[in-house]
C-alpha cells in the first residue's frame, strides 16, 4: 500500500518535472556557477563515503543517495 | 625566416599542434588538464566511555577523460577496536558471558553495561567506477567493489543510466546495484532463539578467531564450518532537476532487498524473571545460571526511502547544502534524516558548519530483553541498539584551505549523540540504566592534489 | 528584430543584437571589437528559438573575450596582467592557453609574431597628418620589446618585465571566432554556421545539400571585382594595409610593424587572405606572410595553406 503510494507519488514528480520544466531550468551560458565542482549534488565524495560507512554500523537506515557511490561491503 | 629552416610540413604541424592546444576540450567551461586527481584522508573514530575506536584510512584517484567520462578508484582500509553491546541488559550482579564461537568469555560487572570486548578487526575494500557518455542525450555508469575481511567478503557490481531532457536541466536517472556476501567465520552460527550455554570458565580469549563485523548490521555466520550467504539487490530511481542559476535540486526513490543470514550472531537477549518473588526483575535463571538468548531476525529485507536534496548558492558564494530522507521497511523501522550543511567560502578557504538530525523507530521484533513468560515463543527478537527507538545528532566543522598549486588541506570535526528510547523495565530491572547515551567523536584529515 | 542581452553580459553597452532570417538563413548582427560581427545559421524559420539562443550565445561569449583581453577596460583580465611588473601574476585557464599560443607563434616565427610588440601604436600612428617616429625614439621603444623577457609558467603564471605591455589585438577577434564557432558547434551539432568578425570567418560545415559557403573578397584595388571563395569547412583571415599606412614624404610607410626592428615592413602585398583549419591559425599565418615583405608569396607557397594574395 504503501509502496503503491511511493511510487505514485515518484511518478507524479518526475513528471511534473519533465512537463512543467520549460519553466525551470537555465540557458546553455547561465550555467557558471552550476559548473562549479562546489555545486554537485554530491560535492565531498569522500566525506559522503566515510559517514555513510559509520552511520550505516550506528543505525537502522542506509542508502538513498547516489550512484555507484563505492560498496564499503557493509549492506 | 622560419620556413626556410624548418620544412613546411613541420610549421604546419607545429602550428596545428599550437592551435590544437589551444582549443582542447570541448566543454563549455574551459577546464582544468590535470590527469589524475587525488583525495585522501583519514577518519579516526572514538567513541565516549572505552566502546569503539576506528581509523579509517582512504584514498580515492579520479581520471577525467573530459568533463563527462570518468574513471575512480578508490581504496579504504579501516581498523576496529573496543567494545560494543552486545544486547544484553545490566544486572545487580556480574554477569559472565560465553565468547563468540563458544569460546573464550567475558563478565561485566554488576550495574556496567554489557560489552563485548573479544572483537577487533582490519577490513580492505577497493570499488572502480566508470561513468561516460552514450550519446548527447545518455550516459551510463559501471562499478564493481570488494571488500574483505579475515571471515567476511563482499562483492559488489552496479550500473546506471541517466537521460537528460530540457537542454541537460532535467536529468532522469536509474541505478542497480548488487551485491552478494560471503561469511566463514570460524566456529559457527548459534541457532537463533536457543540458549547460550553458559561460560565454563576458560580463561583464554583467542583475539584471532573472535572477530565482530561492527560495520554490518547484517552479518552472517554458520553453525559448524561452510560458509552463508546473503544478497542484496538495490534499485534506486532519481531525478536531478536544475531549478535556476544558483539551484539545483535531486530526489530520489530506492527500493533495497536482502536476502539471506541477516542476524547477528554474537548479540544476544536477556531474559528476565516474571515470576513475583525476590527475583522479579531479575535475571531469569535455570540450573544456577542466567538464561541468555541469541538474537534471530527474518531472512528478508525490504527497505523503501525517499531523499530530497538541494544546493543554493548565496550571492555572496556561500553554498548551503539541505537534505531529507525518509526511510521505511518491512521490519517496521521507519526513520527521518535531515541534513544541513553551510559553506562560508572564502578566496583560498572555507568553514562549513553542519548539522544532522536522525530519529528511527524500532523494528517490530526489536525487544530490549525477553521475560520468563515469552522467551519460548517469539519468532523472531533482537536488542541490538540500533534497531531501537533511537534518536541522533550530529555537529561537525569542515575546514579547508586551498594552496597555490590547486590542491587543498581539509580536516573536520565532528561530535556523534545517540540516544535510545523505550521499555524500562520491571521490578530491579527499572533500577538499571538500559539505554546509555552514546557519544563518538570523529577527526578527518585529507588532502586533495 | 532586435534582441537584448543583460547589462551583466554587455558591459561595453554594445547596440542590442540583430537577428532576421531570409532565403534559409538567419543573419545575426552585433558590434564586437570595432567591428561589425555576423552569424550566419541555416536553419528552419520555424526554430526561431533556437536561433535566438544561438545569437545570445555568440553575443555573450564574444563580449565576454572582448572585455577580458581589452586594453580600455579597468579591472579586467589585461589589467591585473599588467598590475605587477616583475612579480609572478598567476592566471586562469583560458589565458593560459592563449599565452602558450602566442608563445609557440613566436618561437614559429622566429620572433616576427610578437605579443609585446603593441606598444609600437604609441610612436607610430597612422592618420592623414601624422609623421612617422626618429629612431632614437624606436630604439628606445624597442627596450620594452622583446617576448624572450617574458616567463611563463604552468603554475606561477606570467612574470612581465617593467613597461611591457602585452596586446592581444593581433589574436583576440580570431581567437573569439574560432572559440564562438566551437561553443555554437558542440551545443547545436547539426546546425551550418559561418561566424564572421569583421573579415575574420570560420563555419562549421558545409551548408544544407552539401553546398559551401560563398564568401566575397574585397580587392584592394576599387577596379578589381571581388574575388568569391568557397567554403565548406574551416577558416578564413584577411591581413593588409590597404586601409592603414602613413604617407610621408612621398614614401608610404604601412602599419604592420617588424617587432624586431620596430620599422614597416617594406614591399609586402597589399591584402592577403588565407584560408585554414582555424581562424586563429589563419590570422597568423597572413600576419606572417605580410611580414615577408617581398617574400611573401614564397612563404605562403610553402606553408601550403591555399591563398588569394594582392601585391
Amino acid at each position: 500500500m504503501k509502496t503503491i503510494m511511493l511510487v505514485k507519488t515518484l511518478s507524479l514528480v518526475s513528471a511534473v518535472f519533465l512537463l512543467g520544466c520549460s519553466d525551470l531550468g537555465v540557458k546553455p551560458w547561465e550555467r557558471d556557477l552550476l559548473a562549479q565542482d562546489d555545486m554537485s549534488i554530491i560535492s565531498e565524495p569522500l566525506e559522503s563515503g566515510l559517514n555513510d560507512h559509520i552511520y550505516f554500523s550506528k543505525e537502522a537506515s542506509s542508502g538513498g543517495q547516489g550512484f555507484g557511490g563505492g560498496g564499503c561491503g557493509c549492506n | 625566416m622560419a620556413v626556410t629552416k624548418k620544412s613546411n610540413q613541420d610549421f604546419k604541424q607545429l602550428l596545428a599542434g599550437a592551435s590544437c592546444a589551444l582549443f582542447a576540450g570541448n566543454t563549455l567551461a574551459i577546464e582544468a588538464q590535470k590527469d589524475w586527481t587525488y583525495d585522501a584522508a583519514t577518519l579516526i573514530y572514538v567513541e565516549g566511555d572505552s566502546r569503539v575506536t576506528a581509523i579509517e584510512p582512504v584514498i580515492s584517484a579520479t581520471k577525467a577523460y573530459d568533463s563527462e567520462t570518468k574513471l575512480n578508484i578508490k581504496v579504504a582500509g579501516d581498523t576496529l577496536t573496543g567494545a560494543s553491546p552486545n544486547g544484553a541488559t545490566p544486572s545487580d550482579s556480574v554477569q559472565t558471558f560465553t565468547g563468540p564461537s563458544g569460546n573464550g568469555g567475558y563478565t561485566t560487572a554488576a550495574n556496567e553495561q554489557p560489552l563485548d570486548d573479544t572483537f577487533k578487526d582490519t577490513r580492505v575494500s577497493a570499488a572502480v567506477n566508470w561513468v561516460a557518455p552514450l550519446n548527447r542525450d545518455w550516459t551510463y555508469g559501471t562499478g564493481g567493489y570488494v571488500s574483505s575481511e579475515h571471515d567476511y567478503l563482499s562483492l559488489g557490481a552496479n550500473g546506471s543510466l541517466s537521460r537528460y531532457f530540457n537542454q541537460k536541466n532535467t536529468t532522469v536517472s536509474f541505478g542497480l546495484a548488487l551485491a552478494s556476501d560471503t561469511i566463514s567465520p570460524v566456529g559457527g552460527t548459534p541457532e537463533g532463539l536457543t540458549i547460550m550455554s553458559a561460560y565454563s570458565g576458560d580463561d583464554e580469549d583467542d583475539d584471532d578467531d573472535e572477530a565482530e563485523d561492527k560495520d554490518d548490521d547484517d552479518d552472517d555466520d554458520e553453525g559448524g564450518g561452510g560458509s552463508e550467504s546473503k544478497n542484496v539487490v538495490d534499485v534506486i530511481f532519481g531525478v536531478t532537476q536544475v531549478i535556476n542559476r544558483k539551484t539545483i535540486m535531486q530526489f530520489n526513490y530506492g527500493i533495497s532487498s536482502a536476502n539471506g543470514y541477516n542476524t547477528d550472531p554474537y548479540k544476544i537477549l536477556s531474559v528476565i524473571d516474571e515470576s513475583s518473588g525476590s527475583n522479579y526483575g531479575g535475571n531469569y535463571q535455570i540450573d544456577g545460571s542466567n538464561v541468555y538468548l541469541y538474537e534471530k531476525r527474518p531472512d528478508s529485507r525490504v527497505k523503501q526511502s525517499i531523499y530530497w536534496q538541494t544546493k543554493y548558492q548565496l550571492d555572496n558564494n556561500d553554498i548551503l547544502n539541505l537534505s531529507y530522507r525518509y526511510m521505511f521497511d518491512d521490519w517496521g523501522v521507519t526513520s527521518h534524516t535531515l541534513d544541513f550543511k553551510y559553506r562560508f567560502r572564502f578566496e583560498k578557504q572555507y568553514f562549513e558548519p553542519q548539522v544532522r538530525w536522525y530519529k528511527q523507530s524500532k523494528a517490530d521484533f526489536y525487544q530490549r530483553y525477553l521475560t520468563s513468560s515469552n522467551y519460548e515463543t517469539e519468532d523472531y527478537a533482537s536488542s541490538d541498539y540500533r534497531l531501537g527507538d533511537l534518536e541522533t545528532i550530529t555537529l561537525g566543522l569542515r575546514y579547508g584551505y586551498q594552496f597555490e598549486d590547486n590542491t587543498e588541506f581539509y580536516t573536520r570535526f565532528s561530535v556523534y549523540q545517540q540516544t535510545n528510547t523505550g521499555d524500562q523495565g520491571f521490578g530491579k530491572l527499572t533500577s538499571q540504566e538500559l539505554y546509555p547515551e552514546t557519544t563518538a567523536t570523529m577527526l578527518t584529515l585529507g588532502y586533495k592534489f | 528584430m532586435r534582441l537584448q542581452v543583460p547589462t551583466k553580459f554587455n558591459p561595453a553597452q554594445h547596440p542590442d543584437v540583430q537577428i532576421d532570417w531570409q532565403d534559409g538563413l538567419f543573419r545575426v548582427v552585433f558590434d564586437a571589437m570595432a567591428s561589425p560581427c555576423t552569424l550566419l545559421l541555416e536553419l528552419d524559420k520555424a526554430r526561431f528559438q533556437d536561433a535566438k539562443n544561438i545569437a545570445m550565445l555568440a553575443a555573450i561569449e564574444c563580449w565576454r573575450i572582448e572585455q577580458k583581453f581589452s586594453r580600455y577596460q579597468k579591472n579586467n583580465l589585461f589589467c591585473q596582467l599588467h598590475s605587477k611588473p616583475g612579480t609572478w601574476i598567476k592566471l586562469d585557464e583560458e589565458t593560459t592557453r592563449l599565452l602558450n599560443f602566442a608563445d609557440q607563434a613566436w618561437h614559429l616565427s622566429d620572433g616576427l609574431f610578437d605579443i609585446s610588440s603593441g606598444i609600437l601604436r604609441r610612436i607610430w600612428h597612422f592618420t592623414d597628418n601624422a609623421v612617422p617616429p626618429t629612431q632614437s625614439k624606436v630604439t628606445a621603444l624597442l627596450r620594452n620589446i622583446g617576448w624572450q623577457n617574458v616567463q611563463l609558467d604552468p603554475i606561477k603564471g606570467i612574470k612581465l618585465p617593467p613597461d611591457m605591455e602585452l596586446d592581444f589585438g593581433g589574436i583576440g577577434k580570431e581567437y573569439a571566432v574560432d572559440r564562438v564557432l566551437q561553443l555554437l558547434n558542440n551545443l547545436y551539432e547539426d546546425i551550418p554556421l559561418l561566424v564572421n568578425f569583421g573579415g575574420d570567418i570560420a563555419c562549421n560545415m558545409s551548408r544544407l545539400d552539401k553546398q559551401p559557403w560563398l564568401v566575397g573578397i574585397e580587392s584592394p584595388f576599387q577596379e578589381e571585382s571581388q574575388a568569391t571563395i568557397s567554403l565548406n569547412k574551416g577558416a578564413l583571415a584577411t591581413s593588409g594595409d590597404s586601409q592603414r599606412f602613413l604617407l610621408y614624404k612621398g614614401k608610404r610607410y604601412s602599419h604592420l610593424l617588424n617587432p624586431k626592428s620596430g620599422w614597416p615592413i617594406e614591399n609586402a602585398p597589399r591584402s592577403i587572405t588565407l584560408a585554414a583549419p582555424t581562424c586563429i591559425q589563419a590570422g597568423l599565418i597572413a600576419t606572417l606572410a605580410l611580414l615577408q615583405g617581398s617574400k611573401a608569396r614564397s612563404f605562403v607557397e610553402q606553408t601550403g595553406f591555399t591563398y588569394w594574395l594582392y601585391d
